[in-house]
């Protein structure tokens, strides 16, 4: 329809008139857009930066504890300590068909010094499965392996962080004896940069054989912080929960029900992280959209001006014959019009904000943003517009007329 | 055209052979409410308007001239009495029909202009055609030819700030004639011009006139209601004198050649 058109350049017209005014009420609208934008991009960036350092602690892992409230229960729970015959028995695949691997941790932190230098970092006794387990990769060298493990050989693999703190650079530890606390130990292979999660530095670690680790440094124990178990996959991993919580019941003749162990899967570490993020990119959103909606009634109140401005107009124009629909149009479109173009400029100016880091975090635009901010400016202008629209439209041509 | 499509139509059609006069008043009667006084601006008129007649409605301010006008304008409805214009019963017709008598039956000519800020002229004069769904290129044609018969034919892209009184109400007459409108309908057209304005504008009447095009004018100024053929004089809204007078000033102004293109039947429907 040719007057469609018109319409749209009439409205477009009327908005060129008041260049400075519609320019203002753009503004609300673009603040609005932007703002929608922008935060929910930092909501998406922050819970895919916390995502990815839950994802580096290890996928489909489940860690068993000792637990401190057992012994509050008064009874004495014999045996209750994870030792080298929870990992046999956890190993065995009858019992945990869907366990993957089962690594023994002792941890402790200790002083390394080499050649003057010294780095306090934590030291990870464990077994080479635990690499896998914690997504390790060796970049030079070799993994602490089995034979290590059996032989308690004093021989460790460093983070990037521990390389680079202990040995100049240019120089290759591998094959270097760094001292921990008392003992020696031989560099034997180095573990690639995993980066800074957010959380902790996963590159200020040393790992060695657990039974190396107990001997020097930890002192005699039998027991183990905690065990890594690793899930074949990750649909699995609460099967597998409930199997190592029925073997370990069964080796410490107790009931899941009192098991002095606590397991924790790192899957439901994630989906917690994931629920609290996503808490706080709809509460952003929600501070956006009230920015929005201040936008709203700045178009509103634009088109209600204009309306009375403009009285004598639709006066006249109604009595060349313009009807209420066409009135009701033509104002309906300014106002949809001025949100539209308000709602592309800042989507534009959204997603240029968008490329920066803002207050350490790399915003991530989320792909249902800019429709979304877009599709409710459009909205906005419609139902804004509406009210002074229909205001316009329903003067009586006599009084329009006669409006000074 | 209004055409009746069968008894759902809003209004009737009496004569399609347009034999009806074009404004007949029968015992009109307007009276309001203001400030919690009863005001009767027009206190039962009758009134018959023929086909060709240049009407000069004159009267004092107060005297329910303007009144008057505004429900032969269809812009107002009158508290009683019957009003058909140019066969059709105005009475009960919803805002569509009655935006569609104002843009195709009558053309307006206000006392202050009226034209749209910001619109060239020849916008202004396309507009009723746009609003009766002409299309674009045959309302620029016809817009072209309307503005070159009131003398504007080099003026077509000027903005109402841009022109003079006379110049603007050249417009207005050329915006109100576009449509082909069964009647003129001004309202003190010269009210705000000089006597030199004035008197172009008069010619102009009057050279429409003589083509044939039904006028009614709104005036208090008699030299003015001079260039009609009727004068009805109203005093507190009622008639108290209409009489036929020979036109005396039909003087000195030529309508331009482009003039005599006649407005073929414009045919136009939404």
């Amino acid at each position: 329809m040719s007057t469609a058109l018109g319409n749209l350049v009439m409205a477009i017209r009327g908005i060129g008139s008041n260049w400075l005014r519609t320019l203002l009420t753009m503004l609300g609208v673009l603040i609005g857009v932007a703002s929608v934008i922008v935060l929910l991009a930092i909501g998406t960036g922050s819970s895919q930066s916390i995502e990815k350092s839950i994802e580096s602690l290890g996928s489909n892992t489940l860690t068993v504890f000792a637990s401190r409230s057992s012994s509050s229960s008064g009874t004495s729970i014999r045996n209750s300590t994870l030792n080298t015959a929870s990992v046999t028995a956890l190993s065995n695949s009858l019992n945990d068909p869907d366990v993957k691997s089962v690594s023994p941790v002792v941890t402790t932190s200790v002083t390394a010094t080499y050649d003057g230098s010294t780095y306090t970092t934590s030291v990870i006794g464990s077994t080479a499965s635990y690499l896998a387990a914690e997504n390790y990769t060796v970049s030079a060298g070799r993994s602490i392996s089995r034979a290590d493990v059996t032989n308690h050989a004093q021989v460790i693999d460093i983070g990037t962080s521990v390389a680079s703190a202990l040995f100049a650079t240019g120089s290759d530890p591998l094959g270097k004896q760094i001292q921990l606390g008392s003992s020696e130990f031989t560099v034997v292979g180095l573990l690639a940069s995993k980066g800074s999660s957010g959380l902790s530095n996963e590159d200020a670690v040393a790992i060695a054989p657990y039974t190396a680790v107990q001997d020097q440094l930890t002192g005699e124990s039998q027991s183990f912080s905690e065990l890594l178990v690793q899930g074949k996959s990750s649909s699995t991993l609460t099967i597998a929960e409930s199997e190592v919580e029925s073997t370990l019941a069964s080796l410490n003749d107790t009931t899941v029900a009192n098991l002095p162990f606590t397991v924790i899967d790192s899957a439901s570490l994630l989906s917690t992280a994931t629920s609290s993020s996503k808490t706080f990119t709809a509460l952003l959103g929600w501070v956006a959209a009230v920015s929005l909606l201040v936008g709203a009634i700045g178009v509103m109140n634009i088109m209600l001006v204009t309306v009375t401005e403009r009285t004598r107009e639709i006066g006249i124009r109604k009595a060349i014959g313009a009807r209420k629909g066409v009135i009701l149009t033509q104002f309906l479109i300014e106002s949809t019009v001025i949100s539209f173009l308000g709602g592309i400029c800042g989507a534009l100016a959204g997603i240029l904000v968008s490329r920066f880091k803002i207050d350490g975090v790399k915003p991530v635009l989320a792909s249902y943003s800019i429709p979304l901010a877009l599709g409710v400016a459009i909205s906005v202008g419609i139902v804004a517009g509406f009210y002074p629209a229909h205001r316009a439209a329903s003067l009586r041509p006599i009084d329009a007329l006669r409006y000074e | 055209m209004i055409v009746s499509s069968g008894p759902a139509a809003p209004y009737e059609v009496i004569d399609s052979t347009r034999l009806a006069p074009i404004i007949a008043l029968k015992n009109i009667v307007k009276s309001y409410t203001m400030g919690g006084v009863e005001v009767h601006a027009i206190r039962g008129i009758s009134l018959i308007v023929e086909k060709g007649e240049f009407v000069a409605i004159m009267g004092t301010s107060g005297s329910g001239k303007s009144t008057l006008m505004n429900i032969i304008g269809c812009l107002d409805v009158p508290s009683a009495g019957h009003y058909r214009l140019d066969g059709v019963n105005i009475r009960h017709l919803d805002d569509r029909a009655v935006s569609r008598i104002r843009n195709k039956k009558i053309g307006f000519v206000f006392q202050g202009f009226n034209l749209i800020p910001r619109m060239a002229a020849i916008q202004n004069v396309e507009l009723p055609m746009a609003y009766a769904g002409v299309k674009p290129a045959e309302r620029r044609k016809r817009a072209v030819v309307a503005l070159g018969m009131v003398g504007l034919g080099d003026r077509l892209d000027h903005f109402s700030n841009e022109l003079s009184g006379g110049q603007q109400q050249r417009v207005a007459i050329a915006r109100a004639m576009c449509t082909n409108p069964s009647l003129i309908l001004a309202d003190e057209p010269t009210g705000n011009l000089d006597s030199r304005s004035s008197a172009e504008l008069m010619s102009l009447f009057t050279g429409l006139h003589d083509q044939g095009r039904t006028i009614v004018m709104i005036t208090h100024e008699p030299d003015i209601a001079e260039y009609a053929s009727r004068v009805i004089v109203l005093r507190d809204g009622e008639v108290v004198s209409d009489r036929a007078q020979s036109a005396t000033h039909a003087v000195s102004y030529e309508l331009e050649p482009s003039a005599r293109y006649s407005f073929g039947n414009t045919g136009d429907e939404n």
